[in-house]
């Protein structure tokens, strides 16, 4: 471009010169500014994690973003799920935003991203709101000038949650789970045969809070299995993980309002910047997600002083990495710097992650698998280690490969326990494993 | 008359000495003259032996380039073709990785049911 401009120099005068020189910097601090914005991974303020705040935002007034985005270094022995579950996000979350991080043995020192800023649902800002595609429940309060936000697990394809209006009826503390016919039905058709009741324990799916719907059936609960939040697992209740279903029970009275929508593309305003936040949608879902997002956009458009970069608009909602990316075009008084990232340390213990007991002389354990490779070995054990109640596993070095070994086990009939779990839910042969009288 | 015939003789004997003498320098030239073509016909026949030598020499060497040549091309293109096969293989070995992760994600998730 300079080129182009040096010899038309010649034959201006100095005062052009000036100013072509002036509009050459300028165009080049824009190409700055834009870099700036693609560099995700920069260095970032750091932020003790213990102040970071996951659930409870201020709404104010006019703008529909809340929170902001972190990073954080992985250590050895993490897992997404565990580090979801810590700073309140589903897994589901986690994972799209780092698409090439080993959900089960991601490797130490990877820095990840930790989406905790959220577009808010449209719609009256009361009650509870959950949208489905984002596995998020939001529950208004103060006249809609506060909300607490909480990831959730929710139905599966073919027992999908329900949307609309409903509102809560009931709430109990360790509730007793009445096995529903078709859940009982899909155990048998298994050869496990569920009893007609589980008493509350750690057995019990619903953990230890439970919001009754008015929709009949369909509940609002907490977990035996908390690495579910953020999957499509249940056969239409909502699970929250068990410190968030605490909190909701204790805020939300019997008659809170529920609202259960299908958004996955939201768009919002935040600091005079347009954003979108786009989720894989769910084609089992109805409405026409795409033609509501296009015109709540062009709104914000119209209404803010810039325009939107519709280029980025249509790589967001193709990608759909699950939060919100500024997509206002570049320019005056628009800084779409990333500037409220920060860079959270690892905390000593992640919330909730699993803790495997040291092994025992004269305990029973369970062989789960042999594997080659030390990763597959790592990330079976990991899925074995998340189950709901949780297996205790570990990989252990052979000459040749890699033992995936679960235990120990107080005795046999837990040992055996711990078999058919693996059978039934993982499809897993595991085999018994006696201790050894002789010593 | 014995005179003249003892000069007769005299000039007779002399003539064929002297014819005798002409032979044997002629004989000698011949000889030499033959030595020296020999000897221009080894050299001849040793500078033909080393032409054809260093032809041969050179034919071996242009030879050997070729099948230098022939092998290099034959060693990249089999290069060529492991470098595509290792390729493959890895994009193989990946897909598979994929497949699998996403049928452990699949068992996970369906254990994450009630």
């Amino acid at each position: 471009m300079l080129r182009s401009v040096k010899p038309s120099v010649a034959a201006y005068s100095p005062q052009c010169f000036i100013i072509l020189l002036i509009v050459s910097l300028m165009t080049l601090h824009g190409c700055a500014r834009i870099k700036q914005v693609q560099v995700q991974y920069g260095p970032f303020p750091a932020y003790p994690e213990e102040k970071l705040e996951r659930h409870d935002f201020f709404t104010p007034a006019g703008e529909d973003v809340v929170g902001g985005m972190a990073v954080i270094r992985l250590e050895k022995g993490d897992t997404l799920p565990d580090v979801a579950r810590h700073f309140g996000l589903g897994t589901n979350t986690v994972t799209a935003a780092n698409p090439n991080v080993d959900v089960w043995a991601p490797e130490a020192g990877q820095r990840i991203l930790l989406p905790m800023r959220f577009i808010l649902p449209d719609g009256p800002r009361n009650g509870i709101v959950i949208n489905l595609p984002a596995m998020r429940l939001f529950h208004f309060k103060n006249r809609g000038k506060a909300v607490a936000t909480y990831p959730l697990g929710i139905g599966t394809e073919e027992r999908p949650t329900p949307m609309g209006d409903m509102h809560v009826t009931k709430k109990v503390t360790k509730p007793t789970w009445y096995v529903p016919a078709s859940i009982a039905a899909d155990h048998r058709k298994k050869g496990d045969i569920l009893p007609p009741q589980v008493l509350p324990g750690p057995d019990n799916p619903l953990g230890e809070y439970a919001l009754y719907l008015s929709k009949p059936s369909y509940l609002i609960h907490g977990t035996n299995k908390p690495a579910s939040i953020g999957l499509r697992a249940t056969n239409g209740c909502m699970r929250l993980y068990p410190e968030n279903i605490k909190k909701l029970y204790e805020q939300a009275p019997v008659g809170t309002k529920v609202r259960i929508v299908n958004q996955p593309y939201l768009a919002g305003r935040a600091d005079g910047i347009i954003y979108l936040e786009a989720h894989m949608p769910f084609d089992d879902l109805p409405g026409d997600p795409l033609e509501d997002v296009y015109e709540k956009l062009a709104t914000l458009e119209r209404k803010s002083s810039g325009s939107i970069d519709w280029s980025k608009v249509r790589k967001t909602l193709a990608e759909a990495i699950g939060y919100p990316v500024p997509v206002s075009k570049v320019g005056p008084g628009i800084d779409l710097r990333p500037a409220d990232i920060v860079e959270v340390n690892h905390p000593h213990r992640l919330l909730g992650a699993p803790v495997v007991p040291e092994l025992q002389i004269g305990a029973w354990y369970v062989w789960v698998a042999d594997k080659k490779n030390e990763i597959d070995a790592v990330r079976l054990a990991a899925m074995v280690n998340h189950q709901g109640p949780p297996i205790p596993a570990r990989v252990l070095a052979r000459r040749a490969g890699y033992r995936v070994l679960a235990g120990p086990f107080r005795d046999k009939t837990e040992a055996a326990d711990a078999i058919k779990r693996l059978r039934f839910d993982l499809e897993i042969e595991g085999r018994l494993i006696a201790p050894d009288r002789k010593k | 008359m014995k005179k003249s015939l003892l000069l007769i003789a005299i000039m007779f004997a002399l003539s064929i000495a002297l014819v005798g003498c002409a032979t044997t320098g002629d004989l000698e030239k011949v000889q030499a003259q033959g030595q020296q073509t020999n000897a221009k016909a080894e050299q001849a026949l040793k500078e033909a032996q080393d032409a054809k030598a260093a032809a041969d020499t050179a034919t071996v060497k242009a030879a050997d380039a070729a099948e230098r040549a022939e092998n290099a091309a034959k060693l990249a293109e089999e290069r060529a073709r492991l470098a595509e096969e290792r390729a493959r293989l890895a994009e193989e070995k990946v897909k598979k990785a994929e497949e699998d992760a996403k049928r452990v994600d699949a068992a996970f998730e369906k254990s994450m049911k009630k």
